[in-house]
């Protein structure tokens, strides 16, 4: 199947930050118009149709999620776009901000209709520095032209820490506090962004809204598969020929990604994993790519659709490295609030360098899987889970690597590892030795 | 509006609690528990953190903190008493949290009474899978003179955090860098200072925070707590004294929901030690031509006042403290008024029962749609907890106003009095029966004394005696009950002109200069009797330790007996008396270990001519009305305690940003304030919440200023 | 001239009253204008919105771009996650070291230019991604080190 610009659609012959290119290819017209026209429970019956799912993870139906919002509630209604893709492996919301801005400013406006709310937040990670000039640009030349409609949208800036990708933890972050995950009940639609009314969505998802408006949510859900309708960005990235993102339809097979699109294995080498969703989600071995890419197909073989995001990964890397480095990611990035996340996933590092240089015993592999039973479903947020997920899948379906390093007593690599030596941030963080 | 009831199962176990009830309440009501760590429902929402508290739901597949989730009808719940689930949650949590603890249990003051040690006892895992390196922290570390933390210990239940940015709204103990790394901290090394703060130390569930002064001084095996009242302030803050071989040894609160909730502040936390303080009297001291002061026997003082007290034929004139038990203030009167005729007495404030008819307790506070402060001295100055429940009305919505002007349609209105004036209460009284508040569901009104227990001695001092008699033209003798009314600068000026002067003191150097007899006082910490708070509230002192003196009562009685007056020498006794004519007959054991709010059975008649509010002088356009405030950590007891020396306010004059503003001053600039010729000059500090016009200034640096002021710049070559 | 006071005032004016969203926002500013968050820097902030010092620093200190310690003028950092860290990152953040005289993690002693690896920076199919005082360069290889750092203006 080739490549199926929706998201992106027109970035091919147009230069889309700019206002005047997107509303020459039909942008803040037929779609926007139709929607104002709406009244908010027809909007949200056309998005529910639509069954667009969110993008950001968890893939619950957009529609659903805004037919959710406590609208008697007396307070403000706000929409809060989450732009903190930080999740390793993906980087699709960052080319749709830099290359179709107003496509997700469009999406915005139409979203709070549906919700009748005139406040709109677009959380964008810290890091990403040039997309956020190119986002705030195109939100003042849409404002300045008038397209807003009572509408305010602002951009904030993150300032670098994962968990704020966590939904709750981003309002806590757009709050000025620590982004530190809220207990739910009570959940963002009934209690969100200032006690308020609040729906959350991401950056692919909202860009969608334009789309499904302007050819109905029918002809849209003609694309990709029945549970999980529409394209997708792909971002893929890793031991690939050609990495990058690749919008295709949902239900698109993973060999075909990897192999056609993406140009197969680089540097001839063999393929050994793929972690299909993000760096948090069970890794899945090479008879299991033919698997079609959509959120339930993936459910049903034990992984997760996720951000879209494939890690690709050849026979060069030691599997307890891969972990290593996996898990102290996620240890740096817990956020501290809950016991199981901050102890657990230090201790889960502890442990899997104690594999990697070769003192560990049997035993210890055992107390891997089960300090990370210990924490999932035990967890405040999914962090702590994220962790546990792909290490519990390096650990069970690539064991006799691990069984290995304890039997020889270190690594069977011998340093030909492709990620021999690789420096965590945790490793050199200055802030970690101020204090300790 | 009550809540629909809802049934629930826990445990097999039908509950009926209202919709909403939380999951650990509502199996406490079906008499199961469910272990905490993070969870306390007096720091607002919940936040999940320990995951301690894990549960079973039917119907979720994933275990839920009990915490968090609330009763609906038809919950299904399972502890971790009868599912599996839940206990391998429970276990794995309590593992994790004591993967990086110390186990230090043996040296921890904690040790005893400490949460994670009971619940790893009766849960915890019998060794340790955790053969790793622990975290490990420089310990413990001061976080105030008062205050130790120690953060190996903490297992980050975000107690104490929640409670300095949530209750006391202080923001200063904060948690800081994320995962792994979190440590709680102060910014740098600015200790965490505040009216409030040993509340942490009470709230930590492990032995990371502690109280200093109780470092390695008790065994929970070797000590009791002794319930009483805190006798600091006029709120009557419910506590127990820890006591160990005869000694105080640490200061907790007993929360009475009504008056405090469990909070106290730090002087009442922290003062205690002034009970063993270097310059304690525990003898008389007699005035000698020669040598000054000198100690005499209990007999030759107990003859040494008598002879005085005849001496002055009935001249004498009485200045209390306003902290005398009601028991001592009615012996002390009896003595002085039915056996003497002397009925001059005096308080350092005036006190009113104007108030009687607008009574609430302090709780009601916190229901309130609008609380009207008036008067320019913070509240937590004199009253601490009340602006606890100030915040906790604000964090639920109340409008806090300054003026009753702004109350508009709010329909729970309450007044407060925090200021100078106000006429023991009868003004803001005043402006209660304006705004009608009589009788209305939650409005009322508080006036807030600068005496712990003024009302108490003002009703005792009454009741003690019909007859009234005329100011005597000189004083004979002046009798100074109390180590407020010694350090009171007009009583001192009283003392000038009095032939004779008896002073009750518990420090020697209050009274050297001036009196003729100094008898040795007690603390409230060693009486027995009663305390009347700011809300009319009766309250229950008791006698922690012994006085290392004669308890007051005692050579009252001794000394009354000599002029034919009968006094009890025991306050419940004494109270009895007292009670018939004040308290409907109520008897000394009846008062209560909680005591309810009873009001005045005579209310109505009592209520005194009600006045008119005061008005205040307005300063001019140039000029400014100096507050000079008596802080909350002052006084006697304060000044004796080293610890809490950090706390006293600094020598600065706070003053508007707006009054700042066009004079050119910043915050740390030199400031000159002035009237009459008398001028101090100290450094100004900005505070943006003051209204125009005005500046506060504590009154140890006041240097006698206050009311209409000059203020300005002080000139370069003095800040130079 | 607008003082860091006034605009922060104008950024709180973005959120509702009494909201306390111009947290970051003013920290950033402030890390602009001090070069890092010292001291002062936490302190001005905290009174321009009106908060404690002591929450501004547990607020800064949670997240990873705020420096509670000086930083070079310039920076210069390496995301080693999986998938750079799959593309050789390890040798892009060597050759950086070896340019610079320093280890990751370090300021150069003239105080001119700090090296980090940092966590994924979401230019994963662009391996390796290295974002110099803060704009990504992407493909990057071991080999181009030298010229970037050459590149910094001085
Ligand atoms: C630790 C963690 C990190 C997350 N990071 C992101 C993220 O960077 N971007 C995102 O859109 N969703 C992220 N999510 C998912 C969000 O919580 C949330 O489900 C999503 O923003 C909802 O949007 P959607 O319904 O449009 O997918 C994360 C979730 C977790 C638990
Ligand atoms: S110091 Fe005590 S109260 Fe504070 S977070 Fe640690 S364990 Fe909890
Ligand atoms: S008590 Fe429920 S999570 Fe801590």
């Amino acid at each position: 199947m080739p490549e199926q610009k929706v998201l992106l659609a027109g970035t091919d012959k147009h230069d889309l930050t700019k206002l005047a290119e997107y509303q020459a290819i039909g942008g803040y017209g037929k779609g926007l118009e139709r929607a104002r026209a709406m009244t908010s429970e027809e909007l949200i019956d056309e998005l529910q149709r639509a069954t667009l799912r969110g993008r950001g993870g968890a893939g619950f139906p957009m529609g659903r999620k805004a037919s959710l919002i406590d609208r008697k509630s007396s307070k403000p209604k706000y929409l809060v776009v989450n732009a903190d893709e930080s999740e390793p492996g993906a980087f699709k919301d960052r080319q749709v901000m830099a290359e179709v801005p107003h496509r997700l400013i469009e999406g915005c406006l139409i979203a709070a209709h549906a919700i009748e709310s005139t406040s709109v937040f677009i959380y964008i990670r810290g890091e990403y520095l040039t997309e956020y000039e190119i986002l705030q640009g195109a939100v003042d030349e849409a404002r300045a032209a008038g397209l807003f409609g009572g509408v305010e949208i602002t951009v904030h800036r993150g300032a670098g820490a994962y968990i704020c990708g966590e939904e709750t933890a981003l309002l806590e972050s757009l709050e000025g506090k620590r982004g530190q995950p809220r207990p739910r009940p009570p959940f963002p639609p009934i209690q969100g962004l200032y006690y308020a009314p609040t729906q959350i969505n991401n950056v692919c998802t909202i860009a969608t809204v334009p789309t499904i408006l302007t050819i109905g949510a029918e002809e849209f859900a003609k694309t990709g598969v029945p549970s999980s309708p529409g394209t997708a960005i792909f971002s893929i990235s890793g031991n690939v020929v050609r990495p990058g993102n690749y919008e295709l339809p949902l239900g698109t097979p993973m060999r075909e990604l990897i192999y056609e699109h993406a140009g197969g294995i680089a540097n001839g080498r063999e393929l050994k994993a793929v972690i299909p969703g993000g760096s948090s989600v069970p890794a899945l071995t090479p008879d299991q790519i033919d698997v079609p890419l959509d959120y339930d197909s993936l459910g049903a073989i034990g992984t997760f659709f996720g951000a879209a995001s494939l890690i690709v990964v050849d026979d060069r890397c030691c599997m307890v490295q891969l972990a290593l480095r996996s898990t102290k990611f996620y240890a740096h990035e817990s956020c501290g609030k809950c016991t199981p996340c901050r102890v657990g996933t230090r201790w889960m590092v502890q442990i899997l360098e104690s594999i990697e240089n070769g003192t560990a015993t049997r035993a210890d592999l055992d107390l891997l899987d089960s300090v990370g039973d210990n924490i999932l479903g035990k967890v405040l947020c999914a962090l702590g889970e994220f962790a546990v997920y792909p290490v519990a899948s390096y650990l069970h379906k690539w064991r006799d690597e691990f069984v290995a390093h304890v039997e020889q007593g270190g690594c069977p690599f011998h340093g030909s590892s492709s990620l021999e030596g690789i420096l965590a941030p945790s490793d050199q963080h200055a802030h970690a030795e101020v204090l300790v | 509006m009550s809540a629909e009831l809802v049934r629930v199962k826990i445990d097999e176990r039908d509950v009926h609690v209202p919709k909403g009830t939380g999951i650990v309440e509502t199996a406490l009501a079906a008499g199961i528990e469910i272990p905490v760590f993070c969870y306390e429902p007096r720091l607002g929402d919940p936040v999940g953190a320990c995951r301690m508290c894990l549960v079973e739901v039917e119907g979720m597949p994933k275990l839920q903190t009990g915490c968090t989730l609330t009763a609906q009808d038809g919950m299904i719940v399972k502890t971790a008493r009868t599912s599996e689930k839940a206990a391998a949650g429970q276990n794995g949590t309590l593992e994790f949290i004591l993967v990086n603890h110390p186990l230090d249990c043996p040296v921890c003051d904690k040790g005893g009474e400490c949460p994670l040690q009971d619940l790893t006892f009766r849960y915890g895992p019998g060794n340790t899978r955790m053969s790793y390196e622990k975290l490990t922290f420089e310990k413990p570390i001061p976080i105030s003179p008062t205050i130790s933390l120690d953060r190996e210990r903490c297992i980050l239940c975000y107690r104490c955090t929640r409670f300095s940015s949530d209750v006391s709204e202080d923001g200063q103990l904060v948690a800081a860098n994320r995962g792994a790394m979190s440590v709680i901290t102060t910014f740098e090394d600015v200790p965490y200072t505040g009216a409030f703060t040993g509340n942490v130390t009470e709230l930590c569930p492990v032995g990371a925070l502690l109280p200093t002064q109780y470092r390695f001084e008790g065994r929970p095996w070797e000590i009791v707590d002794v319930p009483t009242v805190c006798g600091l302030c006029p709120v009557g803050c419910n506590i127990n004294a820890t006591v160990r071989e005869t000694k105080v040894k640490r200061i907790l609160s007993r929360n009475h929901p009504e008056i405090d909730e469990g909070w106290i502040c730090d002087k009442g936390r922290f003062a205690f030690t002034h009970l063993r303080a270097e310059d304690r009297l525990t003898q008389p001291l007699q005035r000698t031509r020669r040598h000054g002061l000198e100690e005499v026997t209990w007999e030759a003082a107990i003859d040494e006042a008598e002879r005085l007290l005849r001496a002055a034929q009935g001249r004498i004139v009485t200045a209390l403290s306003g902290s005398e038990t009601v028991e001592q203030a009615y012996a002390l009167g009896k003595l002085l008024r039915a056996g003497l005729g002397s009925h001059q007495a005096m308080l350092p404030e005036e006190v009113s029962g104007a108030l009687d008819g607008y009574r609430l307790p302090l709780s009601a506070i916190r229901d309130a749609d609008a609380v009207v402060v008036l008067g320019d001295v913070p509240v937590a100055e004199r009253a601490p907890v009340v602006d606890l429940w100030i915040k906790s009305a604000r964090r639920k919505g109340a409008r806090i106003l300054d003026s009753a002007d702004e109350v508009g349609d709010a329909e729970r209105v309450v007044l407060i009095w925090s200021g100078p004036g106000g006429r023991g209460g009868a003004t803001v009284a005043k402006l209660a029966e304006k705004l009608t508040l009589a009788g209305r569901e939650g409005c009322g009104a508080f006036y807030l004394p600068t005496t712990p227990n003024g009302r108490g001695v003002a009703d005792a001092w009454a009741a003690c005696c019909d007859d009234e008699s005329d100011e005597p033209d000189s004083i004979g003798l002046l009798v100074v009950s109390g180590d407020e009314a010694a350090a009171d600068p007009n009583v001192r000026a009283l003392a000038e002109q009095a032939e004779a002067t008896i002073v009750l003191s518990m420090f020697g150097g209050l009274s050297a200069g001036w009196a003729d007899l100094v008898l040795p006082g007690t603390s409230y910490l060693e009486r027995d009797g009663t305390f009347v708070n700011l809300e009319g509230r009766l309250q229950r002192l008791r006698a922690t330790v012994t006085p290392p003196c004669p308890d007051e009562l005692h050579w009252i009685a001794e000394l009354a007996a000599r002029f034919d007056v009968d006094v009890a020498p025991y306050a419940a006794a004494v109270f009895a008396e007292v009670s018939e004519k004040v308290y409907d007959g109520l008897s000394f054991g009846e008062v209560g270990e909680s005591a309810p709010l009873r009001g005045y059975p005579d209310a109505a008649v009592r209520v005194d001519r009600p006045s008119l509010p005061e008005s205040q002088a307005k300063p001019g356009k140039t000029e400014i009305r100096l507050v000079a405030y008596k802080p909350l950590f002052s006084g006697a007891a304060v000044e004796r305690v080293t610890e809490l020396q950090f706390q006293r306010p600094q020598p600065e004059v706070e003053l508007s940003a707006e009054d700042a503003g066009w004079r050119n001053i910043e915050t740390g600039d030199l400031v000159t304030v002035g009237s009459n010729g008398n001028a101090i000059t100290l450094p100004a500090r900005v505070n943006r919440r003051l209204g125009k016009g005005i500046a506060r200034v504590a009154i140890e640096h006041a240097n006698g200023l206050g009311g209409i002021v000059e203020l300005a710049r002080a000139a370069e070559e003095v800040s130079a | 001239m607008t003082t860091f006071f006034d605009e922060v005032q104008e950024i709180r004016k973005r959120y509702p009253a009494g909201a306390r969203s111009a947290t970051l926002p003013a920290l950033r500013l402030a890390q602009e204008k001090h070069g890092w968050l010292s001291r002062e820097a936490i302190e001005e902030t905290a009174d321009a919105l009106e908060v404690t010092p002591a929450f501004c620093y547990s607020v800064a200190s949670f997240y990873d771009m705020f420096h509670l310690e000086p930083v070079g003028r310039h920076t210069i950092e390496i995301c080693t996650n999986l998938p750079c860290a799959l593309c050789g990152a390890q040798k892009v953040v060597e050759a950086f070291e070896s340019a610079l005289g320093i280890s990751a993690g370090e300021t150069t002693a003239d105080g001119e230019v700090t090296l980090r690896a940092v966590e994924c920076l979401g230019g994963c199919g662009y391996a390796t991604v290295v974002a110099v005082d803060h704009r990504y360069r992407q493909n990057v290889k071991a080999e181009d080190a030298a010229e970037i750092v050459e590149g910094l203006d001085a």
